[in-house]
């Protein structure tokens, strides 16, 4: 179980003797259940990546916690890092190596055994239909590929909790709905997930609840026919264009 | 935490050993390089020298007045060094001097007038030389010039002794290590030691900062510009694992790059030392004993460590290697003079060197090359080194827990 409590986030700019403080993300609570995928919305700088990366330990929140089972990222960060699975678009791979070295090595910084570490190599590359280019240098992989090995490494360890940052983001239709059928699968098996995207269709496809932020607030949270029931509309799409774009259909049902 | 350090160096040094690039430039290239470059200069210079030597130099001679009988001898020696001879007359003296300015001839010997009576009464006079010390013939012809003259000198106050009949012995009170002996007392080794501790500790500790930047501004600005730092980061690994394995990685491929640097340096200095004026046989006979080898790996680590620490805190800091580089060019100025400040230092140097990291530990380097380090001296070098490396790793990893550095928010 993940829970995320009064999340506050603010960064400090100095610039030309002056501070500029910059509100990330305000206040932002919600959870997540084993076997549930939550998908956290919003447009670019909404304050998604940031909220993901204090639930990863990346960064400290600047008040608030999170939590996972009795763990918190202030406390506990090590304990934290061995439950979860954590994957941002800004987080790229050595191309220098093979996935399947890159799976040893992360492996082994996950405390893990040989045996174990091909046991989970060898699941995670059948599921993700991998096995064609593990030897290959990651330079040399499509942008598919590269996200399937990065997938792959961010699960080596069988983490509880699974923290995708635009997991689709940039791949083609086919490579798509493998991650996403993926994440159902790994959904079904007992896992928790969190997904932030911009990509609705996707969310809607996946996603078990929503939370919608905006400017590092969460706006709304819920199931999708919460949501929409809240906003007397019928498309999530329309709720969310509503949010980040005035006078739209969206705004003028907040409005009501 | 050693471990997960261990898996971060293994994957550090596989990522800089199995590079091809990486690896020809660390290893390769010095190890070709600095032969290469020292035996090309050495051929240009030698073939610059054997031009000059055999270069036929134009010689102006004004013979003064009245000295037509005693300018045979003089005529004779200068006619012994590869010269073609021009006798000018004084309205001429003039024009042969501009000419040598001119670079279009090489010497103008003015004799004064009637010197032939200064030989008679056996007083003193004064030849002229001019001569052009930019042009590389002129100097030549100088130098030798010089020699004949020396060697006229001495054979006419021969002659004026043996008239005398006084003995030639009379010009020479006592002379200086003249009976064949071994007079030089220092350590067998020690003399070839001397010259390569002036150069090779300055050689050492700039090659070692050389191949700490090579790897060391890419192991974290690199990292941090390429976006793969974090990977690391949301893994069950500790950051003080994570510098310590990036330190100690370029820590290795400092001393590997330093070492096949240095093995250049000793193949090229048959070429090198030549041009110092040194037998470069002499250097290739030098050797060291197993317990300096001992000593000189016990001074080389804890210093390449303090330099790998040093590159990996300017790395940490840095957005990227770009301006990790900038960044380091200060440094890098510091760490040339300190090893330049210990070329010359003579027997005993100063206090404030011996406390000063890096210095102290350059100075033990020549002792131990000149054969003569104490453990005491050791001790301090390899001291200093250790704990201005704890003061930098702790500083690094300080860094590394600042989001605003880490992250650059």
């Amino acid at each position: 179980m993940l829970r995320v409590e009064n999340l506050f986030k603010v960064y400090k700019n100095r610039k030309k003797n002056v501070t500029e403080t910059v509100e990330a993300v305000k206040d932002v609570s919600f959870e997540c259940s084993p076997g549930e995928i939550f998908g956290l919305l919003g447009p670019n700088g909404a304050g998604k990546t940031t909220t993901l990366r204090c639930i990863s330990t990346l960064i400290k929140p600047t008040s608030g916690n999170v939590y996972i089972d009795r763990y918190n990222v202030l406390n506990d960060e090590k304990a934290i890092r061995s439950r979860i699975g954590f994957l941002t678009s800004d987080m790229k791979l050595d191309g220098f190596f093979t996935p399947d070295y890159m799976m040893d090595y992360f492996g082994a910084l996950n405390k893990m055994s040989k045996d174990d570490i091909q046991l989970r190599k060898d699941y995670l590359f059948n599921e993700l239909q991998m096995s064609d280019f593990i030897h290959k240098k990651i330079d040399k992989l499509s942008t598919g590929m590269k996200q399937k090995t990065a997938i792959a490494i961010s699960l080596i360890h069988d983490p509880e909790v699974i923290i995708f940052d635009e997991p689709t983001n940039g791949l083609d239709v086919i490579t798509s709905k493998s991650v996403t059928d993926f994440l159902k699968k790994y959904a079904q098996a007992g896992k928790t997930i969190v997904i932030s995207t911009h990509i609705m269709h996707v969310a809607e496809k996946i996603c078990d609840r929503f939370g919608i932020l905006v400017e590092g607030e969460l706006k709304e949270i819920g199931s999708l026919n919460d949501i929409l029931e809240n906003n007397s509309s019928d498309s999530l799409e329309d709720v969310f264009f509503g949010y980040i774009l005035p006078g739209s259909e969206g705004e003028v049902s907040h409005a009501q | 935490m050693l471990s997960d350090s261990i898996i971060i160096l293994k994957k550090e040094l596989r990522r800089i050993f199995t590079d091809r690039r990486m690896l020809a430039m660390l290893v390769l290239l010095p190890l070709l390089m600095l032969p290469v470059m020292y035996s090309v200069m050495a051929k240009m210079g030698a073939s610059r020298d054997s031009e000059i030597t055999s270069f036929r130099s134009t010689i102006c001679l004004y013979e003064g007045i009245g000295n037509e009988t005693v300018m045979g001898p003089f005529i004779e020696s200068i006619s012994t060094i590869n010269t073609e001879l021009e006798i000018v007359q004084l309205s001429e003296v003039e024009a042969a001097k501009l000419a040598i300015t001119e670079k279009e001839k090489e010497l103008l010997i003015v004799m004064p007038d009637n010197f032939h009576e200064s030989l008679v009464e056996c007083s003193t006079f004064d030849i002229g030389v001019y001569f052009n010390s930019t042009a590389d013939y002129s100097q030549h012809a100088y130098s030798r010039i010089s020699q004949v003259m020396a060697s006229l000198n001495g054979d006419i106050v021969r002659e004026r002794i043996l008239e005398r009949d006084l003995s030639e012995d009379i010009l020479t009170v006592f002379t200086l290590n003249e009976v064949p002996m071994q007079y030089d007392l220092a350590k067998e080794g020690s003399v070839i030691g001397k010259i390569i501790s002036i150069l090779l500790p300055f050689f050492i500790i700039i090659y070692l900062f050389v191949n700490s930047m090579k790897v060391g501004l890419d192991t974290v600005a690199g990292e941090k510009e390429r976006g793969t730092l974090a990977v690391t980061l949301v893994n069950q690994v500790s950051r003080l694992s994570i510098v310590i394995g990036k330190m100690m990685s370029v820590m290795i491929a400092a001393i590997v790059g330093a070492a096949s640097s240095v093995i250049g340096l000793i193949i090229g200095s048959k070429y090198f030392m030549g041009m110092f004026g040194a037998s470069g046989a002499a250097i290739s006979s030098y050797s060291m004993s197993t317990l300096h080898i001992l000593q000189f790996a016990i001074v080389i680590i804890p210093l390449a460590v303090l330099v790998a620490s040093m590159v990996l805190i300017v790395s940490t800091f840095a957005r990227n290697t770009k301006e990790g580089q900038g960044m380091i060019m200060p440094v890098y100025f510091v760490v040339m003079i300190m090893g330049m400040a210990t070329m010359q230092t003579g027997d005993v140097p100063p206090k404030w060197m011996l406390s000063t990291p890096i210095i102290n530990s350059l100075l033990v380097l020549k002792e131990i090359f000149i054969q003569g380090a104490s453990w005491s001296s050791i001790t301090t070098a390899c001291l200093s080194s250790i704990v201005f490396s704890v003061i930098l790793i702790y500083l690094t990893l300080r860094m590394f827990n600042s989001e605003k550095i880490l992250f650059r928010i």
